[in-house]
Order: C-alpha cells, then sequence, then structure tokens
C-alpha cells in the first residue's frame, strides 16, 4: 500500500494535481514559514541534496534531471539557453546577383535561420557602427550558384531532377571563405551550416545566385535566430500514489487513463491487481480524475525540486550555457 | 535585468534569515529594468542580504556547472564503453 505523507510535509515537497486546480504550487519553504523546519540557505545542505543524472545524450538532444532544485533557478537556466547563450548566425547577406523566384529579403531570411556550425566562444563580438567585419568577429560564407539544363536528358522526362542541373539550392552549397588567418586557425574544424540538406531556393535554367554571407555573434535575445536550442523545457517528476487497491476490470480501465508503461496489471492469486510501475513515463492528463469510482483510489502529486530537463541542441553548447551565468 | 535574474535572485534572498519580505516587479515589459524591494528585521542594512544573495546564487551556479560537468563526462565515458 502506498504510505501517505504527513500533511506538511506534503505541502512542501509535492505540487497535488486535483480535479478543477493545482494545490501547492508556489515554494513555502522560506525561513519562518514553517515552526520545526529550519529552511535557511545553507551551501552545504544544497550541495548534499544536489544531483544530476543525465538520462540520454547525442549530437541533436539532451535529456537530464536534476533533483534538489527550486524552480525559480531551473527556470533561469531554461531563460539563459534559450535567450542567452551566444552562437554564430547569418547577419549581412550581400546579393551580388538574385534572379530565383524568391525575392532578396526572403532569401535573406532564410540564410539568417540556417543554423552554423562554429564554436561562439572563439568569436568576438563585433563593434557597433564597424560595417566591414574583422577575422576575429565574422565568418564569410558563399552562395554562388546557377541552374543549367540538363543536356543529357530524355526527350520525354518531365521530371525536375533530371532535367535541369542545379535546380535545388541546399545549405550544403554554402562555402566557407576564409578571411585573414582564419585558414590557419580553423585549419582542421569544417566551418559549414550544420545540416546540409536545409532547401533555400529552387531555381530554372538561367536562373542564378550570387550571394556573400557575413556571419556575426549574438543572442537570442536580439534574434531568435541566436538561440542555439530548438527549444528547451522541463516537466516535474510526476508521482501517483494509489489509495486503495484496484483490481478486476477496474484495474485495466485505470491502465487505461494513465500513458502506456505506467500502470500495470498483475496477477496475484488469481486477482489482476494494478500497480504503478513508472511513474515518470506519465503526461499527467489527470484523464482518471473524470471517472468518479477510479478518482478517489489515486493521488497525483509532481515532485517539486525533480526537473526533468529536454533540450534540443544544435551544437555542443552544454558547459558554454551555465558558465554564462 | 528581467526574471531571469530577478526570480532567483529573489529565491536566494528569501532564504535567508533576517529577511522580511522580498519581491521583484518588472517596470513595463518593454524596458529591462526591475524594482528589487528587500526588506530586513533587526536593522541589518538592507544591502547585506542583497550582496549575500548574488553571492550565493553564484556559489549555486559554480556548484551546478561543476556537477553538470562531471556527470555528462561520466556519461560520455559510459557510452564509450557501451559502445566498445
Amino acid at each position: 500500500m502506498a504510505a501517505t505523507m504527513r500533511n506538511v510535509d506534503e505541502i512542501r515537497d509535492r505540487v497535488i494535481l486535483g480535479e478543477f486546480d493545482v494545490k501547492n504550487v508556489h515554494t513555502t519553504d522560506y525561513p519562518g514559514n514553517y515552526p520545526g523546519y529550519d529552511d535557511t540557505w545553507s551551501l552545504q545542505k544544497f550541495q548534499k541534496n544536489f544531483r544530476i543524472d543525465v538520462v540520454q545524450m547525442d549530437d541533436t538532444s539532451l535529456e537530464f534531471d536534476m533533483v534538489g532544485i527550486d524552480a525559480a533557478i531551473a527556470n533561469a537556466f531554461r531563460r539563459i539557453l534559450l535567450a542567452e547563450v551566444p552562437t554564430m548566425a547569418v547577419e549581412k547577406v550581400l546579393i551580388y546577383n538574385n534572379t530565383s523566384i524568391i525575392q532578396d529579403e526572403i532569401l535573406a531570411h532564410r540564410l539568417g535561420l540556417i543554423p552554423i556550425k562554429a564554436d561562439p566562444r572563439l568569436f568576438e563580438y563585433r563593434n557597433a557602427g564597424d560595417e566591414e567585419g574583422t577575422e576575429i568577429d565574422t565568418i564569410q560564407l558563399q552562395l554562388k550558384i546557377k541552374c543549367t539544363r540538363n543536356l543529357r536528358a530524355t526527350k520525354d522526362s518531365a521530371d525536375p531532377r533530371e532535367l535541369y542541373l542545379n535546380h535545388m539550392v541546399y545549405s550544403k552549397d554554402m562555402k566557407w571563405v576564409p578571411i585573414g588567418n582564419q585558414a590557419d586557425v580553423f585549419a582542421d574544424i569544417d566551418i559549414g551550416p550544420v545540416h546540409g540538406d536545409i532547401l533555400l531556393a529552387q531555381l530554372r535554367p538561367g536562373q542564378e545566385l550570387d550571394i556573400v554571407m557575413h556571419c556575426v555573434k549574438g543572442i537570442g535575445q536580439d534574434h531568435a535566430k541566436f538561440s542555439p536550442v530548438a527549444t528547451a523545457s522541463y516537466r516535474l517528476l510526476p508521482e501517483i500514489t494509489l489509495m486503495e487497491t484496484v483490481e478486476g476490470e477496474k484495474a485495466e480501465r485505470l491502465k487505461r487513463c494513465f500513458s502506456p508503461g505506467v500502470i500495470e496489471v498483475e496477477n496475484h492469486g488469481g486477482k489482476v491487481v494494478a500497480k504503478v510501475v513508472n511513474s515518470r513515463l506519465d503526461t499527467c492528463s489527470r484523464e482518471v480524475l473524470r471517472h468518479d469510482d477510479l478518482k478517489n483510489a489515486v493521488k497525483l502529486a509532481r515532485v517539486r525540486d525533480h526537473f526533468i530537463c529536454m533540450y534540443p541542441v544544435n551544437l555542443e553548447i552544454t558547459v558554454c550555457c551555465l558558465a554564462n551565468l | 535585468e528581467d526574471h531571469t535574474l530577478g526570480n532567483s535572485l529573489r529565491y536566494m534572498v528569501m532564504k535567508s534569515l533576517d529577511v522580511d519580505f522580498c519581491g521583484y516587479s518588472i517596470t513595463h515589459p518593454s524596458e529591462s529594468k526591475i524594482n528589487f524591494r528587500i526588506q530586513t528585521r533587526g536593522g541589518v542594512p538592507a544591502v547585506e542580504p542583497l550582496r549575500r544573495g548574488l553571492n550565493e546564487l553564484t556559489d549555486v551556479c559554480q556548484h551546478v556547472l561543476n556537477t553538470f560537468q562531471s556527470r555528462v563526462s561520466e556519461f560520455r565515458s559510459q557510452q564509450e564503453d557501451v559502445m566498445d
């Protein structure tokens, strides 16, 4: 049977999901609020309770758990990841020739949003008013492409892939042009767009693009193209406690009320009983509270200081973010 | 400044014993300025919990950074072991 927590501990540690409202949302564990509890800030206590568990990490996303920290600070990290971690992105687009059907400004906007693979820590911010840009703050990229008719295509084909050469302009056509001493400094790093398969424009024979781009260092607060994360989110760990044994057909219904994998139905001596297996997978839709006979059997809560953070990122900026605070 | 610093600093200042009241508000969303108010008890000058709060906040972030870096490198080496 699930053990019930003392009321006070519950208010301090859990956010309760009720049928019509959510209770105990704000942190209340400040000194003086609860007699008998010493809530004064202590770095040692924090260091003892705090831990981080990395769940999944690869080139494109990062998921980890932070336990023992307050929402104010976890949210500050999320905001900083979105708005104040610098990256490099195309800022100035010098269009020498654009005879394609895409308008200049639309094309420039699309180029700005392409993620660039370059470590922003190796660059400086450009000074305001500096038009040209030096090798220490600018990356220069060039896109020069012309669409021609494919003379070797068969007479009756209607497939544009066969009829035309270079009719789709992808981000892999953006070439890096080293300026100053960049060729030596970045000899072994491949500077360019992160993904090569982003479609920029479509051309037909006779149309061409001749564009030079300057990338500068910036932060997400200035323009969202500088934000290194696709989206940064966190959620609290859900906790489902069964207040009474649920068996038989009710157990099956209870299982269906939650996300798959949260509740398993087991066989105990002939009777089918429900058991909470993995509450982490739950999305807390509170579906169970819609059924009158099941809603008293379950208590839905979230653990207040356990944050499951998910950050799909484009580059390895994991260290930069915390260093920036 | 905005909520990023305001909320986390408010939390750290509230956690100290001599603070009676602490809060912040954004004057206008277009300007990045916050009004931060601290009221202490016992005659303590209000600048002190502010300074302490800022220092404690930097300590917290440093600790989180260290923990994070060590866990990430642990995870990476674990992954490499699995791949080998």
